[in-house]
């Protein structure tokens, strides 16, 4: 252990004086601000991306919930200036609202939360946060970027087939998903995509907290925002070439006519007739055309054991991140060592074990052996337990603090809130039995948006607001962040809380019209709430955008350590450049001495030597 | 564009649990009651958390002349707060099981009284039904005999399935109803054709995925007369919200007398007219997936 940290410093200090020397000769704007390996620049690169993105997602959730609420009629608007492919008298279409669902299930996890979570964050905190110049690998970092747009264009580009894009649902189950059309390749191929650039991200952060430290920094001194990304890294190397894998199979299935997914003698309509797997064409009760095609002898449910094997690891790779995202904001603004730090990586590397063997409760009711379900239920309901330390350990940091209501604290204390109403909804879809009747309804919709946008949404707000000053050398608005947080927090429970009790209703998802079945037609004008809700929830986030465009150009300029923070990013620069800091860091504690006793100031930074008479401060206990 | 914002308001006051349809099936009540002893135990968690949470941002808010309590954590805390969840949700994990168990695990199906095959069906959207006809007994069904006319792949081969009869129910506001009888085990041979789709009776706690290729037994016992609806709850198609379909749960009598006239008009599947395309279908496919088997 001793030699690879000393290895690794060697490492180090080289590629700082390499760093040294590149700040010597200007790059090109192409170079610099376009196909750059910086670091820092790449995580704006992603947070631009998934920003938009972030709008594109919440604008079909808004049409999707305005003909939930108002089935058939005119989306206001917008709706008479739509396609007549998508929209009929200017209200979504049955095929189109389907399409709609998918594509925002797609958006928000693949090109938002992870993006935001994974991408920006991890991009631009790990290296800063371990005090090293850049990520180990720059230059594939660079590409695990540049993979994100045209995978985007390709996911978008499927609404403009004939038949539409992907309606299979983001889990894009076979038989439907293969039998669905051309629209259903492109979301294949982009996901494959976008796979591709988080595995190489995953890769890079791995080898860039495991060898370039800086000097003095232990494993178990790093800021919990490390360990999570870090642990985040392994998840996504380990869970994104199943799903690879599986979308691969899912490709062959549709156009070499394999039979991983596709059982024998299937009766399928296809919406243009073209992309029939095996058997028959049909349409109505009419037999049109018989193709002759191999395929077949598959099992529809191997990829719900492949996608779901990637996917709900996929659920701790969007929320790990923001869990450690909130423990940095939460012990810098109550001023208060995080309680129980290495509970806390213990927590996090239990949730990201059983993470993976979990992933069948997605799959209680789907024709899985039901003994596997009873194996599945009980490590299902140990994972609320790692989660529960979580929660006591961010309660307990706040204990006797000294708490600073800032934006960025705001949104990490909402953070906590919404994963507790998130954490115990999912105890009851652990409970097979009980998942039988919500299984498929609107619970399982309040439980996601719970754990994804109240949950890891919101820590990404808190990062946003707390790193944004080391990002952009500006400090964002406090005024306009306080008021984007209490709009989103009261909007977002407005608008997910009663979706619970649409769900004991018995409300399935995915539904065009529901008030086809006489038991949901009283439950309309609760749908009609929620969807209000939803539409200020959705415009409150642009408070957000202008904060952030108008602290670009007016924003008070940032200090080096704006928020008295002790962690090793808050030594580097107002604004780094490239090479990130300006001094050779050399760490001596760990990053949550916050309030030690005898000490004139409430912080103490890990990069700040020891004063000479000082007895030296344990961390732990 | 009518809201009403008055119905809002009285049910925000009121509990979850009175949003449940109403339950008529024998395993229903189980079910619903695990699911309440979840919902008062996060109710007593949420209080819990969200009480100290308030208390601690109300009382350890910002103060310049203070300073906060230089503590990392305490191991018996940690060991406290691991252990006592453990302890609940391993109990309430093998209590589930018994409920698990019991409603889907095959080899405690109970012996049924009435039996039928059900299909979901993706061109149109809807449910195919399959009775057994005056005999009581299901023909053999064979998948390399599927076609359109005869989508359970009945056995021409089988006398017992002659008389089979099939009720083809579209989606929906009028769907073709189903007819079980009261206090009655019921069992469904569940499966699909095409695509996934999800057999869902809300009242009776029932859901259960069709999936292609294979047949799925899921059983359930209906203790009131009356009318209910069928859902799917699983994507498939743009015709998905469509599929409605209704079951009349009646008294014996009604039943029977139900299931002696639907016998009589229908058309047994295996006499009626068959596309001449299916034939050829058929047999190209048998060829096809002999192949395969071997």
């Amino acid at each position: 252990m001793q030699t690879a940290v000393a290895n690794a410093n060697e490492i180090h200090g080289h590629d700082t004086h390499h760093g040294a020397d590149h700040a010597h000769h200007e790059l090109s704007f192409i170079r610099k601000y376009i196909f750059s390996t910086d670091h820092k620049v790449i995580a704006k690169q992603f947070m631009a991306v998934s920003l938009f993105f972030l709008f594109v997602g919440g604008l079909f959730a808004l049409m999707i919930r305005w003909q939930i609420a108002y089935p058939g009629s005119a989306i206001p608007l917008i709706g008479n200036i739509l396609p007549n492919s998508w929209v009929s008298d200017g209200a979504v279409t049955a095929n189109f609202y389907t399409q709609l669902l998918t594509l925002h299930g797609t958006v928000m996890i693949f090109y938002v939360i992870i993006p935001l979570a994974v991408g920006m964050f991890g991009n631009f905190c790990i290296p800063l946060m371990i005090g090293t110049d850049d990520m180990a690998l720059p230059r594939l970092n660079m590409f695990s970027f540049w993979l994100v747009p045209p995978a985007g264009l390709i996911m978008l580009s499927g609404f403009f087939y004939d038949s539409g894009t992907a309606a299979a649902g983001w889990t894009g189950y076979p038989p439907l998903g293969p039998t669905s059309g051309p629209g259903q390749t492109t979301w294949l191929v982009s996901l494959f995509m976008i796979g591709f650039s988080s595995i190489m991200g995953g890769t890079n952060y791995m080898a860039t907290v495991l060898n370039k430290r800086a000097k003095g920094l232990q494993l178990f001194q790093m800021p919990l925002t490390v360990w999570a990304l870090f642990i985040t890294a392994i998840l996504i190397t380990l869970g994104t070439p199943v799903l690879a894998a599986a979308i691969a199979m899912q490709i062959c299935d549709q156009y070499l006519h394999t039979g991983f997914f596709m059982p024998d003698n299937l009766l399928v309509t296809a919406p243009d007739n073209t992309y029939v797997t095996n058997a028959f064409i049909a349409q109505g009760n009419q037999l049109l055309e018989h193709k002759q095609l191999l395929g077949g002898g598959g099992q529809p449910i191997l990829w719900q054991h492949l996608f779901w094997f990637y996917s709900h690891p996929a659920v701790y790779i969007m929320i790990l991140p923001g869990m450690g995202i909130v423990s940095d904001v939460l012990s810098t603004f109550a001023r208060k060592p995080i309680y129980g730090y290495k509970a806390m990586i213990f927590a996090i590397m239990a949730i990201a074990f059983l993470g993976f063997i979990v992933w069948g409760h997605h799959m209680f009711q789907s024709g899985m052996n039901p003994l596997l379900g009873t194996t599945f239920m009980l490590s299902t309901i140990l994972i609320a337990v790692p989660s529960a330390i979580k929660v006591f350990n961010w309660l307990g940091t706040i204990w006797k603090g000294n708490i600073r209501f800032t934006a960025a604290n705001m949104n990490a204390l909402a953070f906590i809130a919404t994963f507790i109403i998130g954490g115990l909804s999912g105890v009851f879809m652990a409970s097979a039995p009980v998942d039988i009747y919500i299984h498929d309804t609107y619970f399982i919709v309040a439980h996601i948006h719970y754990v994804l946008f109240g949950g890891a949404l919101f820590a990404i707000f808190a990062g946003i607001y707390y790193w944004f000053p080391k990002m952009y050398g500006k400090m964002l608005n406090e005024n306009l962040g306080r008021k984007h947080f209490y709009w989103s927090f009261v909007f977002f429970n407005l608008t997910f809380y009663p979706m619970h009790i649409l769900g004991v209703g018995g409300h399935m998802r995915r539904i065009y019209n529901p008030y086809i079945y006489e038991f949901l037609q009283p439950l309309q004008p609760m749908n009609q709430f929620v969807t209000f809700a939803a539409i200020i929830l959705g415009f409150s986030q642009l408070i957000l955008v202008v904060n952030i465009l108008w602290s670009l150009k007016y924003g008070k300029a940032a200090p080096r350590n704006p928020w008295q923070s002790n962690s090793i990013e808050w030594s580097a620069p107002a604004h780094p450049g490239h090479g990130n800091f300006d001094t050779d860091i050399v760490v001596y504690r760990g990053p949550y001495e916050y309030s030690v006793p005898g000490r004139e100031s409430d912080f103490y930074p890990q990069t700040e030597p020891p004063s000479e008479n000082e007895v030296p401060v344990h961390s732990g206990h | 564009m009518n809201f009403d914002l008055s119905k809002g308001l009285e049910w925000a006051y009121r509990d979850m649990l009175t949003f449940f349809p109403e339950n008529v099936s024998t395993f229903g009540a189980q079910l619903d009651s695990i699911f309440a002893l979840i919902y008062w135990f996060s109710v007593a968690t949420f209080f819990l958390t969200y009480g100290l949470l308030v208390i601690f941002m109300v009382k350890y808010r910002y103060n310049e002349h203070r300073k906060a309590y230089y503590f990392h954590g305490n191991n018996l805390m940690e060991f406290t707060w691991t252990l006592l969840p453990t302890i609940f949700f391993v109990g309430l994990g093998l209590w589930s099981d018994g409920a698990w168990s019991k409603t889907k695990y095959a080899s405690r199906v109970p012996k049924p009284d009435v039996e039928i095959d059900v299909l979901g069906y993706q061109s149109g959207f809807g449910w195919q039904f399959r009775y057994a006809g005056p005999d009581g007994v299901f023909g053999n069904k064979d998948r390399e005999q599927i076609t359109i006319a005869n989508p359970f792949g009945i056995d021409s081969n089988d006398i017992h399935g002659k008389d089979d009869f099939v009720i083809i129910s579209p989606g929906g506001s009028r769907p073709i109803p189903i007819h079980l009888p009261v206090n009655k085990n019921i069992l469904v041979n569940l499966s699909s054709n095409d695509v996934l789709h999800s057999f869902f009776l809300p009242n009776f706690r029932v859901k259960q995925d069709a999936l292609p290729g294979q047949w799925i037994k899921v059983w359930f016992n209906g203790s009131k007369i009356g009318t209910y609806e069928l859902a799917c709850a699983e994507l498939c198609g743009s015709g998905h919200y469509n599929m409605r379909g209704q079951v009349f749960i009646d008294s014996q009598a009604d039943y029977d007398k139900w299931l002696d006239e639907q016998y009589k008009i229908s058309k047994p599947v295996l006499e009626a007219p068959v596309l001449s395309d299916t034939t050829i279908v058929a047999s190209a496919d048998t060829k096809d997936s002999k192949t395969t088997k071997n």
